[in-house]
């Protein structure tokens, strides 16, 4: 076994570290503030390829590996958990099964513009209605002449409001429950898109949360994605891979805010000695950094995995869950450590705080994680 | 034409240094290596000329060390290097300046380089005398310490940094060697597309042996940190009087107050 990443994953870790030094992590307030990522940010990340890191070249991707996306995903939020999940859920949730899933000439149409960033993907799956039970969908289609007609509404959706490219599931007989569920490549620029809003949540503030209504949408026979009725396969393969994201944020979040923890630690002084000093913060620090480096383990494994072409969806739930649960213990030790600073806004730790948060229960809550993996083990 | 840039793996100098275990140099355990700063303009330059010249150019990256520096090759390689040349010796940071030159200097001489860039100095051992030693070896002309360059038709113009923010010019013939300061570029981040089109370019390793058989001319002899000194100055009185105690300070002691 060899535990330490390759040279080529060395250089990309440096390369994209030393972006996010430079650009990233002096807006990362700044983000959190205005709710909103620059277009600007946008744009560069998109030119320096972490928005198609894992794609082909062919179809304008960079031609890495899994593992290079997980390390990009970790690196960026570090600093930006906003910008982190911008470039998970666009990866994995919309250019993943276009790729995966997706004829050559769908993949020829929609992948090149959303591996640059030109257009900004999102996965529209959850409704008011179906969260972990996509069988539950709600939004139907019906077929007409060469179009389908989708009705409906999904709520949730990250990365919405760019109205780029997304992936929708919806039903052709909701009483088939999740057999009736096909998949769709939709333009969100198209007539009978309507954003109903943009969500005001507790973290990562920066990156769209969107809630839609579809009034006739008319989509093209063929952005039908792979056959009809298999949509729901289409979704659980979706998450399995993008799990690997999630847990990548999660990952990022924690390590950002213990780095702060450990800083501050050796800054802050109370009864003439560093805080550090005190076996109390010294215990927090062992516990936040043993979490890290067996989340990271696992990350990495599941991205390697993945690469390597073997089945990984065990592997996925028990990342994502792990490195989330390691994002709210180790954001809420990091403030503990802040003491009362740590809860105030203008330190950084107490926005990680609220960013972490959520890693917990998108792309599958914990509990959907936990019934994989005990599924998995009991099957 | 062809270009050369040569660089340095150096350690990330935010890092904590410790003596070896023979106290003359630094142990390498634990430290995160990077490319030296100033090599980083250095490459950017040669990139952005092999740019300027495009077909027919060629712009080739050298470095010298152990495995690990290869990092530093690939860095420049995604920054748009064409192919590069990995001088293999675990024991480069024990050579001095004479020797290291010697060894670019034994790797370039029959090559016919048109312009050489290297950083203005390196971070750890930051000597200053491998660039101008090469330009010496290979009998080429030589400037260092640039913030400005252009090249046209065989003249490389260059801006110079002199004491005191002082700026001269400078101008030479080809073939020449220039070194890179800070102030010369803003180095491009190497993207994701051309980190992975960079592991597909040729590096050729040498094993550093083959280039040069000097000896070194200086010894490091020792490697310690700085005798602990007292406290800083603490000044005292009213608001006025510390001003101007601080205002004597910067004066006296820095170039941000003349």
């Amino acid at each position: 076994m060899n535990f330490e990443l390759s040279q080529d994953h060395k250089v990309l870790q440096s390369a994209v570290r030393d972006f996010v030094e430079k650009e990233i992590k002096p807006i990362a307030m700044k983000i959190d503030e205005d709710h909103a990522i620059p277009d600007s940010l946008v744009k560069q990340m998109g030119e320096m390829g972490f928005l198609g890191s894992y794609l082909p070249e062919e179809y304008g991707g960079a031609g890495l590996d899994m593992l290079s996306y997980a390390i990009v995903v970790e690196e960026v939020s570090k600093a930006c958990g906003s910008s982190g999940v911008l470039i998970s859920a666009h990866t994995s949730l919309a250019s993943g099964p276009i790729y995966t899933f997706g004829t050559e000439e769908q993949k020829k149409k929609w992948l090149p513009a959303l591996n640059t960033g030109d257009t900004i993907g999102c996965f529209l799956l959850t409704e008011p209605g179906a969260g972990s039970d996509a069988g539950g969908t709600a939004t139907t289609y019906t077929r007409d002449g060469d179009h389908f007609v989708i009705n409906g509404s999904k709520t949730f959706i990250t990365n919405g409001g760019y109205l780029g490219t997304g992936v929708l599931l919806a039903s052709f007989d909701r009483s088939l429950k999740h057999k009736g569920i096909s998949a769709f490549i939709v333009d969100l620029q198209s007539p009978g898109v309507t954003i109903l809003k943009n969500e005001n949540k507790m973290g990562i503030r920066g990156s769209y949360t969107t809630a839609f209504a579809f009034d006739n949408l008319r989509v093209p026979v063929e952005n039908l994605l792979g056959h009809e009725g298999k949509g729901f396969n289409i979704a659980m393969d979706t998450l399995n891979g993008g799990r690997i994201g999630i847990a990548s944020q999660a990952l990022g979040i924690a390590e950002g805010a213990f780095e702060r923890a450990l800083a501050y630690s050796k800054e802050r002084k109370q009864f003439d000695q560093a805080i550090c000093e005190f076996q109390a913060i010294q215990f927090k620090l062992a516990d936040m950094w043993t979490r890290i480096e067996t989340s990271k383990l696992l990350t990495y494994k599941a991205a390697c995995l993945k690469d390597a072409k073997k089945s990984y969806t065990m592997e996925s739930a028990m990342c994502k869950m792990h490195a989330s649960e390691t994002a709210t213990y180790v954001t809420k030790e990091a403030m503990q450590i802040h003491g009362g600073y740590g809860y105030i806004a203008d330190y950084e730790v107490e926005r990680m705080y609220r960013d972490a948060k959520i890693t917990e229960i998108y792309e599958g809550t914990n509990e959907v994680q936990r019934v994989v993996i005990s599924k998995l083990l009991l099957s | 034409m062809k270009l050369l840039v040569c660089i340095k793996q150096v350690p990330d100098m935010e890092s904590r240094f410790k003596p070896d275990a023979s106290g003359i140099w630094y142990n390498e355990a634990d430290l995160a290596f990077r490319m030296n700063e100033y090599d980083e303009y250095a490459v950017e330059q040669a990139v952005q000329l092999r740019e300027k010249l495009g077909e027919g150019s060629e712009l080739t990256v050298l470095s010298i060390g152990p495995d690990r520096v290869v990092e530093a090759i690939k860095k420049a390689l995604a920054m748009g290097c064409d192919n590069a040349v990995h001088v293999q010796d675990t024991a480069a940071s024990a050579k001095d300046p004479w020797q290291i030159a010697s060894i670019i200097a034994g790797y370039a001489k029959d090559k016919s380089f048109d312009v050489i860039f290297t950083g203005m100095q390196s971070q750890d051992r930051g000597s200053a005398q491998v660039g101008v030693t090469v330009a010496e070896l290979l009998g080429v002309a030589c400037t260092t310490t640039i913030v400005g360059f252009a090249y046209d038709n065989g003249v490389i113009t260059a801006k110079r940094e002199l004491e005191g923010g002082i700026k001269g010019a400078v101008t030479l013939n080809t073939p020449a060697l220039v070194t890179c300061q800070l102030g010369l570029n803003v180095p491009r981040y190497p993207t994701l597309p051309n980190i992975m089109k960079a592991k597909k370019k040729e590096i050729t390793a040498i094993p550093a042996a083959d280039l040069t058989t000097s000896e070194s001319l200086a010894a490091t002899t020792s490697f310690h940190p700085p005798a602990k000194k007292g406290g800083g100055i603490v000044l005292e009185g009213d608001v006025g009087e510390l001003v101007d105690k601080v205002i004597a300070i910067l004066k006296d002691k820095t170039a941000v107050l003349r």
